[in-house]
């Protein structure tokens, strides 16, 4: 187990530096260079400042010094944003898009298994109707338009939570619930599916001839054995949810990663567009390796031999 | 002999989009302690279906037992509520599957897939059921059962599984055992031991059982009683020697003539013609009719009744009426009836 997970690590490794590299480079066919803004400064002026930030120099050479650089920990300094380092730009923003995408996560989780097992255990039922109802909205209506709604109602007409801006825990409930509705809705489909093929298998009635009552066998029989589909759709949507929204953070005006990121990309600033990059991929591969262990706490027939 | 179980005008229907099927129509048998019944038949004749509705284990809905007692010991269990049949199941009645492969469940330790039993129904601690279990484990012949408990199903081969399965229904020592084909799903050899294992078994927990099998060898090895099922109803029932010697329904001697032997070479199987009725519309008559080469007039208009051949032996054909002419079963059927008269000379334990 530990040398699977040293293997993964040094796997870890490798990915990182080649998604650097491809990143490095495909960023340098980017059109424009980080002083396209800058039109006032005369020629020399800008040379100045190539120069100044290695810019000039052949793209190779760049691509060294920036590894060299990275390899120590370094992400560099901003072009754009008042010249800070990156690696404080970034830990900065990272903060409010991972707790939104958390609280989403958990919640959606949460209440998307509790619709689909009751879809599930009443399946064809009034209740798994609505639930199903439910959920194909979620899916299908863009996050955008909840957010709309909830700012206007729950927002403006009630004003029980603020419509904006990011001054603590109440100005997260409303973004978090914007992004919780499609994980709410997809949690419950595939619970759902899972469950009723689950509860239709052979050990089910095995369960219920040993006299195990309807909570022990949906809870202890049914539920472990309908996760592992979940898992896997839940794993690539935490990702995307933990790695910051950038529809959502801009409607609730939260400072968020992916608001930072896409205005990097905008004024080629290239340490913060790298910065930015290697972080996200980091959090994927991670979340990735912890997946791939919960297979295995899971369900025994994954789990890897542990040398006994 | 003290009754157990007495099934009386058993009717399971499953309603579907086309209508209801009628998958049991009117199944009348009883089950004396201690004594083992076969049912036999082809897929579809409802066997399953007949015993899982004894445990209410058929999916309802669509599936619904339409009429008919199920007294166990006294009590009806066909009126009783899924909480009232959960202390009865795996308690009192339990039940071994087909398919080992399928019927444990994948994530959950093999030694806490049979303490569930044990927990509820006989209210044991953990370290009182956790002894239990290497007793079962050691009775159903497992190895180094208290480290085989901590493992999963699939560290088990498929043999080693149906054991497992077995020590699960006997876990709470029930005083019947249904058992569903549970060696279709399994090798020749290994066949035989998990056999050889439920007869041990039987001698020593004198359980009543019931066994599901298409196999007739397998019937001739453990069976007392043997009833036979086709669409739905029981329609010959007798001791083992009545029906392997003395069989009276057309459709009994179709099933004899239609099982390899060993000791003939060159023989034809005998197979019976056509497919079974579809139970969504029940042919009027006798319901094997279409396929009987013997069927006369009355097997289209009407349902022939049990007719009584021996104080143990009945048989629902129109053969057996006192008007009707006297038909031997084909030759082939009677040369294997023969055939086994002699091999069968009171060494039943030893053909496997």
């Amino acid at each position: 187990m530990t040398r699977y997970i040293i293997q993964r690590l040094i796997y870890l490794v490798i990915t990182m530096i080649l998604i650097a590299t491809l990143t490095f480079f495909l960023m340098k066919f980017l059109p424009g260079t980080p002083l396209s803004a800058a039109d006032k400064l005369s020629e020399e002026q800008q040379q100045v400042v190539l120069e100044k930030y290695g810019l000039d120099d052949p793209v190779p050479i760049q691509y060294f010094n920036y590894m060299v650089n990275l390899v120590q920990g370094d992400l560099g300094i901003s072009f754009q944003f008042d010249n800070r380092e990156v690696s404080t730009i970034i830990m900065e923003r990272i903060g409010p898009s991972m707790q939104l995408g958390v609280q989403a996560m958990v919640i959606g989780v949460i209440l998307g298994m509790l619709l689909g097992l009751v879809s599930a255990i009443y399946h064809n039922g009034f209740m798994d109707y609505t639930s199903t109802f439910l959920a194909v909205l979620g899916q299908s209506i863009p996050s955008f338009v909840f957010a709309g709604l909830l700012q206007f109602y729950i927002g403006v007409k009630f004003g029980w939570f603020p419509v904006a801006l990011w001054e603590g825990w109440e100005y997260t409930v409303l973004p978090t619930a914007s992004l919780a509705i499609f994980p709410i809705a997809i949690a419950a489909r595939f619970m759902r599916t899972e469950m009723l093929e689950v509860m239709g298998s052979d050990y089910i009635v095995t369960a219920r001839a040993k006299g195990v009552n309807k909570v022990g066998v949906v809870f202890k029989h049914g539920l472990r054995n309908a996760l592992i589909p979940l898992i896997t759709v839940l794993g690539p949507l935490a990702i995307s949810l933990m790695t910051g929204s950038l529809v959502i953070e801009n409607i609730f005006a939260v400072p968020g990663i992916g608001e930072q990121f896409v205005k990097a990309i905008n004024v080629n600033d290239y340490p913060i567009i790298m910065g930015t990059t290697l972080l996200l991929s980091f959090m994927f591969i991670i979340i990735i390796l912890v997946i791939d262990l919960l297979y295995g706490v899971i369900d025994p027939r994954i789990r890897l031999a542990e040398g006994e | 002999m003290e009754k157990l179980l007495e099934v009386k005008d058993l009717h399971v229907s499953f309603d579907t989009y086309g209508g209801e099927v009628k998958a049991v129509r009117g199944v009348n048998f009883d089950l004396n302690k201690g004594e083992t019944l076969a049912i036999v038949g082809e897929s579809g004749s409802g066997k399953s279906v007949t015993t899982k509705a004894l445990m209410q284990l058929i999916p309802m809905p669509p599936g619904r037992i339409k009429q008919g007692e199920i007294l166990f010991e006294g009590r009806d269990l066909a009126k009783m509520s899924d909480k009232q049949m959960q202390k009865i199941r795996g308690k009192e009645i339990s039940m071994i599957f087909q398919d080992p492969m399928t019927s444990l469940n994948p994530t959950m330790k093999v030694g806490n897939q049979i303490m569930e039993g044990l927990i509820k129904h006989q209210k044991m601690s953990k370290p009182q059921a956790r002894k239990r279990v290497v007793e079962l484990l050691e009775l159903v012949g497992i190895a180094d059962a208290e480290n085989r408990m901590k493992q999963y199903p699939h560290q088990f081969s498929g043999g080693m599984r149906q054991r497992v399965v077995v020590a699960i229904a006997l876990a709470c020592n029930p005083k019947l055992l249904i058992a569903d084909e549970p060696t279709t799903a399994l090798d020749v050899t290994i066949q035989a031991q998990i056999l050889e294992l439920m007869k041990d078994i039987q001698k020593k927990t004198d359980s009543a059982t019931i066994f599901i099998t298409h196999d007739l060898g397998v019937v001739a090895n453990v069976a007392d009683r043997v009833a036979v099922m086709y669409a739905g109803k029981i329609v010959e029932v007798g001791t083992v020697d009545d029906i392997f010697y003395n069989p009276k329904h057309p459709y009994t001697w179709g099933l004899l003539g239609s099982m390899p032997s060993l000791d003939s070479e060159d023989e034809e199987l005998y197979a019976i013609p056509g497919s079974p009725p579809d139970l969504l519309n029940p042919p009027k008559g006798d319901a094997f009719a279409a396929r009987n080469e013997y069927a006369m007039k009355i097997d289209l208009e009407q349902e022939p009744p049990m007719f009584k051949v021996s104080d143990t032996h009945y048989a629902a054909t129109w053969l057996l009426h006192e008007n009707a002419p006297d038909i031997d079963p084909p030759a082939a059927v009677k040369k294997r009836m023969e055939g086994m008269a002699k091999t069968s000379g009171g060494s039943e334990g030893e053909q496997r």
